[in-house]
């Protein structure tokens, strides 16, 4: 094996080998409940196999699963590329491997069972919250100390939007999951009331904000030059996308509570921030894309470029979305529907996903130092992931809006004019076109997880040893 | 007073010193933004910030210092 590496690349290998895996199973499970919605004998009366017990698995799956392992494969690549120097500790890299990964296979066993803190992205119990924290604070430590023995003076954009993301996340993860046990696998949160439900959707926005935007453009500033082999359009505008994002997004979780017991006060703040942050993400969208400016014809053959510059649209498209959805007028009408679940869709499918499987496909051929096994069946899991995402998201904006309209429309009596069942009656078929949607979409994951293990048997056996080469 | 004036009515006295702490982040985190924004777009800025962008584009550069 050759083992003359500058670098520690082998453990961002098995990341990104981890994180096509588990695209694949996290989008399977999505498809299943979706599925389920729509014909919901498919959960044959076992309790382990209900919507309630798979739908935090499925977001687990994906969020912490996925997009960990695709963020620890990045962040490590992209740190040690961009500084000149390896990691600062191999063992402690591969140490955050194993524990983020076994966190994830406990998941996979207590979801299904039902041991949840039942707070959205944040349902494992008090022990694997404990457990998160030290993996997290593993990786970011080793982060920061790769950036510290730097031999650039300059730390490049990439890594102040990874950094950014690890100390929000740090203490995001740790005030959201304070609770008193009661068990090994029971809890209860320090929070109360409203407070609760404050300190909740903090969270939970700031999950969106901070994991799966901040740490996505981390990827997004570093493989859109890199695969475009031209430089970010503009610089400036990418610092002052940072800090517009690092100091506006902590501000949006009220938005989820619009007409609740929250004051309204607050509703109207998180809307009007939400509002403000079209401006820094739209800077950022743009500059992603204008960094194509001149060489747009790099997309007719470069199908990798083509996820990228396709997550950008995304971007920029939810983004606009979200903070028209967080107004007190929209929301009225789109909140508690699946024009919510076809936001956060366009926005983890459109963007995360597709900004992922482009850097994922950029770090397999420089990890293995090989080309992809077959460039046709990159090209077909775009398509595959366009068309799937869109059908996807059309489907929900088509159920949501309609659902927002049946439930608050009355006749000249005052009276309600549809039942709830009516509602859920007239949604089927367009949860049956999420499902098919959400098929297409885990076809293409599928494609790409094969065309990852035929290229790697292809670079092991050009080599004959199954070694890798250097990057 | 107009129901403007109203909405925007803050009665001082009763901020706690959480409502305190929240108000003087507000304003130094605001001003520290007029203050980024000034200095990352002012024009003698532009060729020191600019010249960074081509970071991940020369990466392959260590490599080959380390090949000599």
């Amino acid at each position: 094996m050759e083992t003359t590496e500058k670098y520690h690349f082998d453990v961002v290998r098995w990341f990104t080998i981890m994180a096509v895996v588990y695209l694949v199973i996290g989008t399977l499970v999505g498809v299943i409940i979706a599925s389920q919605l729509a014909w919901p004998a498919l959960n044959f009366d076992i309790a382990e196999l209900t919507f309630g017990r798979l739908r935090p698995l499925h977001t687990n799956a994906v969020i912490f699963a996925f997009g960990g392992c695709a963020l620890m494969a990045t962040a490590f690549y992209t740190v040690q590329r961009t500084c000149g120097v390896p990691l600062w500790s191999n063992k402690l890299a591969w140490f955050t491997f194993f524990l983020w990964n076994f966190i994830i296979i406990c998941a996979v066993i207590t979801l299904p069972l039902g041991i949840t803190q039942g707070k959205e992205y944040a349902e494992l119990e008090w022990p694997f919250d404990i457990l998160i924290a030290v993996a997290w604070l593993a990786y970011s430590f080793n982060f920061a100390m790769t950036i510290a023995k730097r031999k650039t003076s300059h730390i490049y954009v990439s890594n102040w939007f990874f950094l950014g993301m690890m100390v929000m996340i740090t203490y995001l993860h740790v005030v959201n999951s304070l609770a008193i046990p009661v068990s090994l696998f029971n809890s209860y949160s320090i929070f109360s009331g409203v407070q609760d439900a404050m300190i909740q959707w903090w969270w939970g926005h700031n999950a969106v904000g901070y994991y799966l935007t901040a740490g996505f453009l981390g990827i997004m500033y570093y493989f859109v030059p890199k695969q475009a082999n031209r430089p970010v359009f503009s610089y400036r505008l990418s610092v002052i996308h940072f800090w517009a994002l690092m100091f506006g997004y902590v501000w949006l979780g009220a938005h989820h509570l619009q007409y609740t017991a929250l004051p309204d006060w607050t509703g109207s703040l998180g809307a009007a921030v939400s509002l403000a942050m079209i401006i820094p993400s739209w800077g950022g969208a743009v500059n992603g894309m204008m960094t194509l400016s001149g060489a747009w014809d790099k997309l007719r053959t470069d199908y990798v470029l083509r996820f990228l510059v396709m997550s950008l649209a995304f971007y920029a498209m939810s983004t606009f979305e979200g903070p028209v959805m967080s107004s007190k007028t929209v929301n009225a009408l789109s909140h508690y529907t699946d024009w919510g679940i076809g936001h956060v869709h366009s926005g983890a499918l459109g963007w995360v996903v597709m900004v992922a499987a482009g850097a994922l496909y950029h770090m397999i051929m420089k990890l293995w130092n090989t080309e992809m096994y077959s460039d046709k069946l990159v090209n077909l899991h775009f398509w595959m992931a366009t068309i799937g995402a869109v059908i996807y998201i059309v489907a929900m904006w088509v159920s949501g809006i309609m659902q927002g309209l049946m439930w608050r429309d009355y006749d000249e009596f005052g009276t309600l004019s549809y039942t709830f069942a009516e509602s859920v009656a007239a949604m089927h078929p367009y949860y049956v076109m999420r499902a098919v949607g959400g098929l297409i979409f885990w076809g293409g994951a599928a494609v790409m997880m094969y065309n990852m293990f035929m290229t790697i048997r292809m670079a092991s056996a050009t080599r004959g040893v199954g070694a890798p080469a250097r990057a | 007073m107009s129901s403007l004036a109203e909405y925007f009515h803050t009665d001082w006295a009763a901020l706690t010193l959480n409502d305190w702490i929240g108000l003087v982040t507000t304003v130094v985190v605001f001003i520290l933004m007029v203050v980024a924004y000034i200095y990352v777009f002012h024009p003698a800025n532009r060729e020191h910030l600019e010249k960074r962008k081509h970071i991940p584009l020369d990466d392959d550069r260590f490599e080959t210092e380390d090949k000599r």
